[in-house]
């Protein structure tokens, strides 16, 4: 792959552009779908590609292929460079200068492409059996999967960068449904890894099955302001908002709540989050980011105060700042664009149950949904669905559903009063190491 | 795109150690995106994807295998690994027979006839406009898409299906700052056809419409909560029928029977003012195709007839699952990804009431004008619905605009609530996520009344 991107960067150049870049993909992945214990689905693909950037005076152009053969990427080479004929120019645009050296990373694992598909396939089966056997109440499991991917990952650019590094991972999860009168509850569970063997599905099927059976019988509550208990899978999505909000760009364009509170108090003095690209469990680590800058660790709020933002070289030139190696890249079908990697939430000393006990009347939230519908980056306005349980003298008391929980995020952040000691890595809105919070007073809208 | 001999060679190959169907869905796009902010065209970007997916079925197991490449050995391959797990006995290949369908999308200006420039002149035009709109707009981003792309699908059944789509997309986002709040306000279009889309209006008014949804939001309170009259205004409310409704119409839910809707055709399920309609076949409508992605013409499909449940959306697979006919539903976001039952474009029929009837006749209620989208729990209808746009309706008047509202409810009971429908239909864009797949769907319904909904606000 890397003979591909030095090929691409060659043909880029020829155009003429000032500075060039070309990040090449090989990408492999299997997934695996069981229902009733029978496979449903197989599917896997293959794919590659290349993306091409360049630099015309400070214009920047990009174009990206599937087709790798000599006339496809010649074409997409002009197309970059006719991009860049119609953007507009900027002094901040341009390539990262060479790093001086990179984090060695162990992002891959011999092991996931030994194990036969058979082990896989049972993996699986044992998800879907494990949460079928867990509560009588559990009538199906949708969509009980495994999937994995590879990928080959290479890039090179005008000012000398040349440099490849592999990566896989693997996950698992399903959605139990319970059923009881008539009505019907869903859960979801998944477990990440970088080959099968650091999977858990037993743990996983069983958790599935126990957040769909804790939400049976659930109603509307009547509206109330009272303390929220988030569990790690509901804290993950505020994190995850919290972060896009905390990147130069968004600072920059006036698209964040922080803007101009570097320096300041913004969360409660217990509240502390980094994003760390090279942390071995996270699923978004890697040696270099999608400018071939190297990834590192960066405090974003420290003790409540904001410490600084996430940068890629652009938005760091625009403040004077270095890359944060935070230009992050879904695809070699996209421009990299500034963003978090794995953001790490640091972990108090309660346990879930310490946390609830201390609640004498309140709401332990276990799902939200339309976070990014209900959620104004700009204002901080947060509004979104929400069930789990009433908290009634620090006990869990009866299901609810179809609620809404409401407050300003600014205004959330500052009233974190407990963080608990059960940090896990979810994978959904981005990588996030989260633990359960305690909010200590929102609006939820029911009755 | 491949030829008759080769795709008859890996179909065949596909079914050599058995399943009883067998697909090939190539596809050659380009895409065209192109993005302003600051007033700037910070991104001009095109691509190319090109490839072939092979699907072979037994029963109710699915093989499937996308490899991106048009070349003979590798799709000769990719047919072999989809046949493997399937091993049994061959239904065999029939004899493939090209179906020929004149597409009722004319595309008159192709995005490719457009110079680039023009189309950033259009990016400018729209981000003037926002600005223009007054001196609060901080902010406007602007985006464009086209994308063109040829298709090809063949499967042993001996259906042989090509077809070709045009599809444009702008948007506009635009912020508006007083005294240290910031609110934003958003709008789009979108079509299955060519740059003529820009002739119907105007890329400057779509900025201008922004610009100035996000100035009224500057004005807004919050919003109060709880049990409200909801008025939804024309268009945008259609999504949420499409989420909270439409995907329990989709055969693979009722396969399941994770669906509200499972086994209950026949039964009123909704007021009998409802009447919706799934219909991939409208021409240039955004969700439009000529045929779904494999090979099955789009048609119009009644899903509830004044308000009694008509019919599901089914793709070959959950068709054949379930002793129906495919509806043409069987859509996927690309050639890596398998074919799944999807929405086309889905819209609540016009009823007799006049829009403005309907507040009138609203004593004290929430007036929900523009929905910034929103998420369903398929299994119990519950959805959840973020307002970007809503008004406080008091005496029969749109009074009060109101922020940071939340509609939730349950998409039965809804159905079953809607107590007026206005004669004032309109259709909206969007992209329908599913099983990690978006694929462009539309939807719309005429402004209509709920009783009883709940509105998650941040005021008690």
């Amino acid at each position: 792959m890397l003979d591909i991107a030095r090929k691409a960067l060659e043909l880029a150049v020829a155009t003429g552009v000032e500075q060039a870049e070309a990040l090449a993909m090989r990408t492999r992945s299997t997934r695996i779908r069981v229902y009733q214990q029978e496979v449903e689905e197989l599917a896997s693909s293959t794919g590659s590609g290349v993306g091409i950037r360049v630099f015309r005076g400070d214009s920047v152009g990009f174009s990206y292929t599937s087709d790798l053969s000599g006339d496809a990427l010649a074409a997409a080479a002009r197309e970059a460079a006719d991009n860049a004929e119609v953007t507009a120019g900027d002094q901040f645009m341009g390539l990262p200068e060479p790093a001086a050296g990179f984090p060695e990373l162990d992002l891959y694992s011999e092991k996931l492409q030994q194990v036969p598909l058979a082990e896989k396939i049972e993996l699986t089966r044992e998800i879907e059996r494990t949460a079928l056997e867990r509560d009588s109440r559990i009538s199906q499991v949708d969509s009980a999967t495994y999937a994995e991917g590879e990928g080959l990952v290479a890039m090179a650019n005008s000012k000398g960068f040349s440099r490849q590094y592999e990566e896989n991972t693997c996950y698992a999860f399903l959605q139990a449904i319970a059923l009881q009168d008539g009505q019907m509850q869903t859960g979801m569970s998944f477990t990440t890894g970088r080959e099968p063997g650091q999977l858990e599905p037993a743990a996983c099927g069983r958790e599935a099955a126990d957040r769909a059976v804790a939400l049976l019988g659930g109603s509307q509550c009547e509206s109330m302001t009272c303390p929220v208990v988030m569990d790690p899978f509901v804290s993950a999505s505020l994190i995850g908002v919290i972060g896009s909000a905390l990147t130069g760009e968004a600072v920059q364009k006036q698209r964040s709540m922080f803007a101009g509170l570097e320096g300041q108090k913004v969360a409660a003095g217990i509240f502390s989050i980094t994003d760390d690209g090279i942390h071995p469990d996270g699923m978004a680590s890697a040696p270099f980011d999608g400018e071939g800058v190297p990834m590192g660790v960066t405090e974003l709020i420290k003790d409540g105060i904001l410490q600084g933002l996430l940068y890629d070289t652009y938005t760091g030139k625009k403040d004077g700042k270095p890359s944060t190696g935070n230009g992050i890249r879904g695809s070699y079908r996209s421009q990299p664009h500034v963003g978090a990697t794995n953001l790490r939430l640091a972990g108090g000393t309660a346990s879930l149950d310490q946390i609830i006990a201390g609640v004498d009347s309140g709401f332990y939230v276990m799902e939200v949904s339309g976070i990014h519908s209900g959620t104004n980056p700009v204002s901080g306005d947060f509004s979104v669905g929400a069930s789990g349980r009433l908290i009634r003298g620090g006990q869990l008391a009866e299901p609810v559903r179809e609620v809404t929980i409401a407050g300003n995020l600014m205004a959330i952040l500052k009233n974190i009063t407990v963080i608990g000691n059960d940090n896990r890595w979810v994978p959904f809105g981005g990588s996030i190491h989260a633990p359960s919070l305690l909010i200590g007073e929102m609006t939820v809208s029911g009755k | 795109m491949l030829s008759e001999n080769l795709v008859s060679k890996v179909l065949g190959e596909a079914l050599k150690e058995g399943g009883d169907f067998a697909e090939l869905y190539a596809e050659r796009r380009h895409t065209v995106s192109m993005s302003l902010e600051d007033s700037r065209l910070e991104r001009s970007s095109t691509g190319l994807d090109a490839g072939v997916s092979i699907r072979v079925t037994r029963g109710r197991a699915v093989s499937f295998v996308s490899v991106d490449s048009m070349e003979e050995r590798d799709l000769v391959e990719a047919a072999r690994l989809a046949g493997q797990g399937l091993a049994g006995d061959s239904a065999g290949m029939k004899q493939l027979e090209l179906i020929t369908l004149t597409s009722p999308h004319v595309i008159e200006v192709t995005p490719a006839s457009v110079a680039a420039r023009e189309k950033a002149a259009m990016l400018q035009a729209a981000d003037a406009a926002a600005r223009g709109a007054g001196g609060e707009i901080v902010q406007a981003s602007v985006g464009y898409q086209d994308e063109v792309s040829e298709i090809m699908i063949a499967n042993s059944e001996g259906v042989l299906a090509a077809d070709s789509r045009t599809r444009v997309r702008f948007s506009v986002r635009a912020v508006g700052a007083r005294d240290g709040m910031m609110q934003t306000g958003a709008d789009s279009m979108g079509a299955h056809r060519g740059m003529e889309l820009f002739e119907v209006r105007d890329p400057a008014d779509v900025g201008l419409v922004a610009a100035q949804k996000a100035l009224i939001m500057l004005d807004s309170q919050p919003s109060p909560s709880g049990k409200m009259t909801v008025v939804l205004h024309r268009g945008f409310g259609g999504v949420l029928f499409h989420e909270a409704c439409g995907h329990g119409l989709e055969a693979d839910s009722i396969e399941k029977g994770t669906s509200v809707f499972a086994g209950r055709i026949g039964e009123q399920v909704a007021s009998g003012l409802v009447t919706l309609v799934d219909d991939g076949s409208i021409p240039g409508e955004w969700g439009s195709s000529t045929f779904d992605d494999e090979g099955t013409p789009t048609q119009r499909t009644v899903l509830i007839e004044e308000g009694r449940l008509a019919g599901f959306m089914y793709d070959g697979l959950r068709a054949r699952n379930l002793g129906a006919v495919s509806t043409g539903n069987g859509r996927r976001q690309s050639f890596r990804h398998p074919p799944i039952p999807r929405m086309t474009n889905t819209f609540i029929h016009a009823g007799t009431s006049k829009p403005e009837e309907i507040i009138a006749a609203t004593e004290k209620g929430f007036y929900a004008k523009t929905l910034a989208g929103g998420q369903v729990e398929p299994a119990s209808g519950d959805f959840v619905f973020g307002v970007s746009e809503g008004y406080t309706i008091e005496g029969g008047r749109v009074t009060t605009p109101l922020r940071g509202a939340t509609l939730i409810g349950n998409g039965l009971n809804a159905l079953n609530n809607i107590d007026m429908v206005a004669d004032d239909f309109e259709m909206h864009i969007g992209v329908c996520g599913k099983d990690g797949q978006g694929v462009p769907a539309g939807s719309g319904q005429p402004t209509l009344r709920i009783l009883d909904m709940t509105v998650g606000g941040t005021e008690i």
